[in-house]
């Protein structure tokens, strides 16, 4: 039984198509969707040469799928390697230390797609230390943005060092486009200034792709941002033209499959502006297959909860989400 | 550029020369909004291959590439395996982003205050067409200005590989537009750059584009005004996108062209083979 996204939204099934069904319990499968879904990430994010010279045979751990993401990964790794600007080392510790405590505290709350959090909170409050000088480690970003009407406050309950006057808003869902009014044709989370924090940002987003990361998310807070995203994006892209192989001219913008395509260009230099800013065609077409990839391992995770164990069905069970559980009821019943 | 350089351009660099600008910034315009009004609008839409993909070369496309999109490495990189001519990608990407901003259909002669550019590749076509091969949308290119991935002057790039195969030059019957596909801006571009280095003197990177300005730059006007400004400029366009020339690890300290394979067989590994409509 195929089970029905709807009750995220009229929309979901269709944004799941749009990365592709697949069946969880077929290696073939598994093996063909992961890689193009990483293949996908990779010419996105600049390291398809690295992806491309790793080994295409399929998993044969027992966790497949986190086999593939580690492979993925390890591609990710190697292409940030002698690649990052000199930076900021004591940043780097900042946002890798704010970054484990923020993820680890989201599992335990469903919402790791976008973390919220009181930066004094944080170590170092999210501060760190450059010519004498104390700097916040990552951007506020609480203005209204594509994905969400603003983050104003509360504001910080202990006075920050640098600055902190709002909450700490990161989207790691949509890494390395983790900033909702800053959706440029390189994702902010590229820029930071080691790999430590750059790769722990990917792992966070990607292990969204493993169900039981995927299970652990409430998927209402993605249709959420979802929802707004589409909602102040959707009358850009509805000016753009649909693409017509053989009657494309050169260097246009189409709306291709439901991305953004460029005939003859360069889609690195093409976007949308919109009352919220402008949006990168790539930060475009990179945020929409995130969403898609979410909700297609959704899809496929639940169609598969029987044979997926005691121990993701008991987290499915305890979910925050009601459609969920509802799920999991619905699985007992027909057991 | 003033209309007198483009003549003295066009006397030294004899037929068929390709040239490109220095200085400007392109005008990201629609080829449909071009400047041949009418008389190319019988042939069919040109459409080249599409950009070359990652798969396509062997070359690193991650070090030292900047901030040249990530789509558009592969066609640099592309062209310095097939010119054979290492290290060259990362300076055609600095060459890009200067002309055209990375826009492969920039446009210049179509808009408020690029007149210049139109007198210039009228000019360009008056002073070469007696000793070129005639062009089959010569008066096209000569209203055309200039454009593409690389800022290329419509009639030299219609011309080129002329000096190299005479009249088998492979661009003879295509319209102006033919530079917004950039592959075929590629060809032109790397024909280009292997005539710089293997007839004028290059003694550095920065050299290239000052001969890629003006080719007079690297002979009698050496150590002009004009000269150490283009080149200066040069030196920022690299540093602003975050490509370190001193990196030979990655460029070598002069490019070599020695190892050209021809431009009968560049063109065929860069834009395959034309429509026939203008073959």
């Amino acid at each position: 039984m195929t089970p029905d996204l709807s009750y995220y939204g009229d929309n979901i099934k269709a944004l799941a198509d749009l990365a592709g069904d697949f069946e969880l319990r077929s290696p073939m499968d598994v093996m063909t969707w992961y890689r193009r879904e990483w293949l996908a990430i990779a010419d996105a994010l600049g390291f398809a040469q690295q992806y491309a010279a790793v080994p295409t045979a399929i998993p044969t751990t027992d966790d497949r799928i986190a086999a593939m993401n580690a492979v993925g990964l390890a591609a990710f790794e190697r292409s940030l390697q002698g690649g990052m600007p000199g930076a900021s080392g004591e940043q780097a510790r900042v946002q890798s230390a704010a970054l484990r405590q923020l993820t680890a505290s989201a599992r335990t709350t469903g919402e790791l797609w976008r973390v919220t959090a009181d930066p004094t909170t944080l170590p170092a409050g999210a501060c760190y230390i450059e010519g004498g000088r104390s700097l916040r480690a990552f951007y506020p970003d609480t203005a209204a943005g594509y994905f969400g009407d603003g983050w104003p406050g509360p504001p910080p309950r202990a006075e920050s060092a640098c600055g902190w006057t709002t909450p700490l808003v990161l989207h790691l869902g949509t890494f390395p486009w983790v900033y909702s009014t800053r959706l440029e044709s390189t994702g902010p989370g590229m820029r930071w200034p080691t790999s430590g924090p750059v790769l722990a940002g990917m792992q966070t987003a990607v292990a969204m792709l493993e169900p039981r990361t995927n299970l652990q998310q409430d998927a209402r807070q993605v249709a959420a941002i979802f929802r707004h995203f589409i909602t102040h994006t959707a009358p850009l892209v509805a000016r753009v033209p649909d693409h017509q192989p053989g009657r494309a001219e050169a260097g246009r913008l189409y709306r291709r499959g439901g991305l953004l395509y460029v005939h003859q260009g360069s889609l690195h230099v093409a976007g949308l502006d919109g009352p919220r800013g402008r949006i990168a065609a790539t930060a475009y077409n990179y945020i929409i297959r995130r969403f898609a990839g979410f909700f297609a391992v959704r899809r496929a995770t639940l169609r598969a909860l029987p044979s997926l164990g005691a121990e993701v069905q008991r987290l499915a069970r305890g979910s925050a989400d009601p459609f969920l559980r509802r799920q999991v009821q619905e699985v007992a019943r027909a057991g | 550029m003033s209309r007198s350089l483009w003549l003295t351009l066009g006397a030294t660099l004899g037929v068929g020369g390709a040239v490109f600008l220095a200085g400007r910034r392109a005008s990201a315009a629609s080829p449909t909004q071009g400047s041949s009004p009418g008389s190319t609008a019988d042939l069919p839409p040109i459409d080249l291959a599409p950009l070359p993909q990652v798969s396509d070369v062997s070359g690193d496309l991650q070090k030292n590439w900047g901030d040249t999109p990530l789509d558009l490495r592969p066609l640099f990189q592309l062209m310095a395996e097939v010119g054979k001519i290492p290290g060259a990608g990362r300076l055609f990407a600095v060459f890009a982003v200067r002309e055209s901003k990375f826009v492969t259909t920039a446009h210049n002669g179509n808009a408020t205050g690029e007149q210049d550019e139109r007198d210039s590749s009228r000019a360009a076509y008056r002073n070469q067409k007696d000793q070129n091969p005639p062009l089959k949308y010569g008066e096209q290119a000569a209203e055309f200005g200039s454009g593409g991935l690389f800022g290329l002057l419509a009639p030299y790039f219609l011309w080129t590989g002329v000096p190299e195969v005479g009249s088998k030059a492979p661009l003879l019957n295509a319209p102006p537009q033919l530079v917004f596909q950039p592959r075929a801006a590629a060809f032109g571009a790397l024909v280009y750059m292997q005539r710089l280095l293997t007839r004028y003197q290059i003694d550095d990177h920065a050299d290239l584009k000052a001969g890629w300005a003006n080719p007079s730059l690297l002979k009698g006007d050496r150590g002009s005004a004009k000269y150490h400004e283009v080149r200066a400029r040069f030196l920022d366009d690299a540093k602003a996108l975050g490509i370190d020339l001193n990196d030979t690890s990655t460029i070598p300290g002069k490019l070599d062209a020695s190892a050209w394979p021809g431009v009968p067989a560049v063109f065929k590994a860069l834009v395959g083979a034309l429509p026939k409509e203008i073959a």
